[in-house]
């Protein structure tokens, strides 16, 4: 592979392409520059004509200054020629520039620039001079920067002697952002061109090669850059480093809102892990018998708009609450801790739910029996076998609640009243006093327990499963429970799910109530105007998930087959940075977003790509997990037989892989749509004028006290969830040859 | 079928190393093979499991890359050729069938990437389904055929792209023995038909001598011997090729003297002479002398080479294994055609007698 002529011939082309680029790079600059002095040269001359006809001081005091509104971030200083020495001596102006000169005035250029003014010849220095700014700081300069000096007479009325000369100091940085936007377009080509050279010079499969490539470029612009974008940024405070934002944040105030979002997220995720394994062992343990209805139902919350079930308990229990105030009278409020565990409770118990399911299945019926056989109670049983093995599914879905707890942004930001916590404090730092490095620094404060509870649940419990097939598995489930206990336990559970059939339904009766609260007549008034000020982000919200959907899957999927299939350089880096997203607070995504976005050369702020990206980013990884099941199903023979007949790569991916792997395909796309319709923590600082989303037309709505048209919205945002969510299920059940035979083998 | 000039296949000085994971050593899967198929032949690569042959067919098929050494195919050197773009078809022990395509599909499939036009497929795709005699399965899935139905679809799928090479991966592990023995018959008349060279790999020595022109037999990433089979089960070279493709027994003896025709050795003290010895062996030093059960005899006591008593006959119809007890150990002797000899009974004394050219002499290392 890497033989002497390949890499001479590697060499020898990335030297002609690095000069050629180096080449272009410093023409173009070259031009850029002469045409920026040019110009400022000319700025300048016409800046000299404008010098007061009264030679007084205080004329020149005021004049002087003006030169900033000719070049942005200039200084200008006054030296008025004194005959009787022959010299100018200075006068008045910035004191930047007089400490300039002051520095360097009897060097040979000062001299010489002197000199050719005395002979009414302007003269610009051909070297750079660190200028200290802040000594004269305005909006454009205010620290010490390179800058460029010209030094230009002020001639008599009659046009033969030199009254005096300007100096005037142009800070570089004005002249060099674009030179800087020119490099870096350059340093972009030639770490592409190099790669593609290359990928074509050592691999002797470009296809995989420039799909690694292309995986390798997308995971660092829209993953490891905003990231460390939004660190570095943390460390800034007004153009300096500093650590002033990282003390702001870890002072009491903050401090308060960590400890806030800790204390959440454990009681939501010990309520939560309890309610769920009742529910997955009465599906999954129990002779019950509507476990299939129980399950649809049960998993309902996980689909449905992040507002809706805030919005459904202020409209129930709120300061004007149909139960609290119409019917109980209370003056309690549900604002605050209370109110907000109820609300995560009951949409992230079926995390937990899902997660001990998937355990309690696995467990062999039989050792429960030998148990029993060994003449234990039913009781003893369960404490003794059935807790233990599910054991790791607890602690993962103690762990994946509690994450996706302070990682909530949505119900907080409608619920929490008083009540502080961190994600929605961050988010109150960047809207409401724009200071972006303290909302970020706020969202990394938030990073610490959610990642360390992730890389617990990945690396320790996930791995800890006690579930060891041996033998042959038996289809007998063995009742653990009495009568009395399963109808008790089904009776909690409907109620439970009771519970929250009502809450959905009465974001449905919201929508044909004329004023929540104060006036229940029936109306269809909402819904007209719903729809006339919300149908554009209807259509926004689901053009974008429609975009986002299929080029998430597809690049899951494409991703899976790389990793599961492909030996290449880096991959483990890959996988990792392709996961990261999943740990992330949506909060810290959303602000590292506009960081590392806003600014050349990828201007992408206000634009739908922006969003879009940002969906496809943060839900590839759950996408590539499905892919990389599944394709570990697959015996690799299949493909490798594929290519063996003569298909190349993308060929195999498209007729083998992705078939085969359809259902994965199906379920991550899905899962993608549902999620990018129900965002709202990374895109509510993502929206612009331009493309609106509803869940945060929804949450305006809710601020507003609109409750009418929030339900209308919600109700619609949640029938276009159900119902793309139906197809999917139905695509992935129309399978006629692949049902069976793709796991076996 | 189309007609196609058959092609040879050369390995030269092929290493595999397989980089360990946990920062231990590599592990060396094939170690500098040299081999040279000639064009329409069948080679068996024999060994047991993790010699490397695997690795090796997957190195001619392209999914794996050697770490030094050149492949060439026919003239042509594809060391670095992608799978895709060599003239080769595999058959996987697991068949690798397309479970989401039809039967017909699954054997069009190379077709279509050549973009054979759809009526010319048909015809070929029928045509090819007959010879393998699964002319009325097209519409079915993969997953509704027997294991021998799939073996043949796999096979129909890799001739119908009329590959210069057709490399085999115990192909037939998955089938029961009577299955096994009718698609071996298949396979050789196939390949014979159509002149396509082939490499078939195996770890059951039947297969490898029943089907080859010739046989490689591999252990540890070595190829310890290229033959015919005959040779290979007749003239071993080393102890692990003798044991390997069939019984035998091995006595240590002393090699004592070599004339123009025979080796004198001593064996238990008395002397024997051998007519043939493998690599590496030294007058003066110790070797071991091979002997196959078909090529000894039980004689009266005292009057062949070593002294032993009956322990066990087990009768098999058409011969009699007769095991021995003797001071080298128990001895497997199998007498052919038993009713026309005498036959020893259990717990008499016996002695063993063979005739010189019927043993060899090995050196006495295991590898």
């Amino acid at each position: 592979m890497f033989t002497k002529k390949r890499i001479i011939q590697f060499c020898f082309a990335a030297l002609l392409f690095l000069s050629l680029d180096l080449w272009m790079f410093n023409t173009l600059s070259a031009n850029f520059r002469t045409y920026e002095e040019l110009r400022n040269f000319n700025e300048i001359a016409l800046f000299a004509q404008t010098a007061p006809e009264e030679e007084t001081a205080q004329a020149y005091e005021q004049w002087i200054p003006t030169v900033k509104s000719i070049i942005a971030g200039a200084r200008a200083y006054y030296f008025t020629f004194d005959e009787s020495q022959g010299l100018f001596v200075p006068s008045s102006g910035s004191e930047t520039n007089l400490k300039l000169w002051n520095e360097n005035k009897n060097s040979p250029e000062f001299k010489k620039a002197m000199e050719s003014v005395y002979y009414l010849e302007p003269m610009k220095l051909s070297g750079s001079y660190k200028a200290d700014f802040s000594l004269d700081p305005d909006i454009h300069s205010n620290e010490a920067i390179a800058s460029q000096a010209y030094f230009v007479p002020v001639i008599d009325a009659n046009g033969y002697q030199a009254n005096g000369a300007i100096m005037i100091l142009v800070p570089n940085s004005t002249a060099t952002g674009y030179v800087n936007l020119l490099r870096t377009l350059f340093i972009a080509a030639a770490v592409i061109f190099l790669g593609i050279m290359l990928v074509i010079s050592f691999t002797r499969d470009p296809m995989t090669g420039f799909m690694v490539l292309t995986l390798f470029g997308i995971v660092l612009v829209f993953i490891a850059y905003p990231l460390l974008e939004a660190i570095r940024l943390s460390f800034i405070k007004d153009g300096v480093f500093s650590l002033q934002t990282w003390k702001e944040t870890l002072s009491p105030t903050y401090l308060v809102a960590l400890w806030g979002s800790l204390r959440l997220g454990v009681l939501t995720a010990t309520i939560s892990t309890i309610v769920g394994f009742m529910f997955a062992f009465l599906i999954e343990r129990t002779s019950f018998k509507h476990k299939r209805v129980m399950s649809i139902l049960a998993t309902m919350p996980v689909i449905s708009p992040p507002f809706s079930l805030s919005l459904s308990i202020i409209l129930l229990f709120g300061n004007n609450g149909l139960i609290s105030k119409q019917l109980l009278h209370l003056n309690t409020s549900i604002y605050g801790l209370a109110g907000l565990t109820l609300v995560e409770v009951i949409g992230m118990f079926p995390i937990a739910f899902m997660t001990i399911s998937g355990v309690l299945r696995q467990i062999d019926s039989t050792v429960e029996d030998a148990s029993l056989d060994l003449s234990a109670t039913r009781w003893q049983t369960f404490k003794a076998i059935t807790l233990p093995l599910s054991a790791p599914g607890i602690v993962s879905a103690w762990l994946l609640v509690f994450t996706n707890s302070l990682a909530d942004f949505a119900n907080p930001l409608l619920l929490s009243g008083d009540y502080r916590v961190l994600s929605t404090e961050a988010y109150m730092l960047v809207t409401g006093r724009s200071n972006l490095g303290a909302g970020s620094a706020l969202s990394f404060l938030l990073l610490m327990p959610t990642l360390t509870a992730f890389l617990i649940q990945r690396q320790w419990v996930a791995k800890k499963s006690y579930v060891t097939v041996t033998g042959k598995p038996s289809t007998n489930l063995t009742e653990l429970t009495s009568k009395p206990v399963r109808l008790t336990l089904e009776t909690i559970s409907w109620a439970f799910i009771g519970f929250i059939v009502a809450l959905y339904l009465t974001i449905v009766a919201g929508c044909f109530v004329v004023n929540w609260g104060i006036d229940y007549s029936f109306t269809l008034a909402n819904w007209g105007e719903a729809l006339s000020r919300g149908w554009t982000s209807i259509r926004d919200t689901v053009t974008l998930a429609a975009i986002a959907t299929p080029t998430a899957g597809l690049l899951a999927m494409l991703t899976a087959m790389l990793i599961v299939r492909k030996k290449f350089p880096g991959k483990r880096i890959l996988e990792t940075l392709i996961m990261t997203p999943y740990a992330i607070p949506g909060t810290l995504i959303g602000i590292s977003y506009i960081l590392a976005f806003n600014k050349p050369p990828l201007l992408l702020v206000g634009t739908g790509a922006i969003i879009v990206i940002n969906y496809v980013i943060r839900e590839l990884p759950v996408g590539v997990e499905n892919g990389i099941t599944a394709l570990h199903q697959i015996d690799p023979a299949i493909e490798e037989s594929a290519a063996d007949l003569g298909a190349d790569v993308p060929t195999v991916f498209r007729t083998i892989v992705l078939p085969l792997v359809r259902p994965a395909f199906l379920s991550s796309m899905s899962y993608t749509f549902v999620r990018s319709m129900t965002a709202v923590s990374a895109i509510i600082f993502l929206i612009s004028a331009r493309w609106n989303h509803l869940t945060v037309l929804i949450f305006n709505f809710s601020e507003n006290l609109r409750f009418g048209l929030a339900s209308v919205l919600s109700t619609i945002l949640i029938f276009i969830v159900l119902f793309v969510w139906a197809l999917m299920q139905v695509l992935v059940k129309d399978d006629k040859l692949t049902q069976k035979t793709i796991s076996t083998r | 079928m189309m007609e196609k000039k058959s092609v040879s296949v050369t390995l030269e000085q092929v290493t595999k190393k397989f980089k360990n994971v946990k920062g231990k050593s590599d592990v060396i899967a094939v170690n500098e093979a040299n081999l040279v198929i000639a064009p329409g032949e069948l080679v068996t690569l024999l060994g047991p499991s993790g010699c490397g042959k695997t690795t090796t067919l997957r190195m001619i098929a392209g999914f794996e890359l050697p770490s030094t050494g050149k492949i060439f195919i026919g003239n042509e050197e594809v060391t670095m050729m992608p799978p895709n773009k060599r003239d080769t078809a595999t058959m996987f022990q697991s068949y690798g069938l397309f479970p989401h395509m039809t039967v017909f599909d699954n054997v069009a499939y190379g077709l279509k990437l050549r973009k054979v036009p759809a009526e010319q497929i048909k015809e070929r795709v029928n045509e090819t389904l007959a010879m393998v005699g699964l002319a009325d399965y097209g519409d079915r899935a993969p997953s509704k055929l027997s294991g021998g139905q799939q073996q043949r679809v796999a096979l129909a799928r890799s001739l119908i792209v009329t590959p210069s090479v057709l490399l085999l991966d115990e192909p037939l592990s998955n089938l029961d023995a009577l299955l096994r023995e009718q698609m071996r018959v298949e396979i050789r008349k196939i390949q014979k038909d159509l002149g396509i060279t082939a490499v078939y790999v195996t770890h059951d020595r039947v297969e490898a001598m029943s089907l080859s022109d010739r046989v490689v037999v591999m252990k540890d990433g070595h190829i310890r011997q290229i033959g015919p089979p005959s040779e290979i089960y007749e003239r071993p070279n080393s102890r692990f090729v003798a044991g390997f493709v069939g019984k035998a027994t091995f006595f240590p003896v002393l090699v004592k003297a070599k004339d123009e025709e025979k080796w004198v050795c001593e064996l238990g003290g008395k002397e024997a002479m051998v007519s043939q010895a493998g690599d590496n062996v030294v007058v003066g030093e110790e070797a071991v002398l091979m002997a196959r059960p078909e090529s000894l005899r039980l004689v009266e006591p005292g009057s062949g080479h070593i002294e032993g008593k009956v322990r066990m006959n087990v009768y098999l119809g058409n011969s009699l294994e007769s095991f021995i007890h003797t001071s080298f150990g128990e001895v497997l002797v199998q007498i052919d055609d038993p009713h026309a000899k005498k036959v020893y009974p259990e717990g008499s004394a016996v002695s063993i007698d063979f005739a010189p050219d019927r043993v060899r002499l090995l050196n006495k290392d295991e590898k």
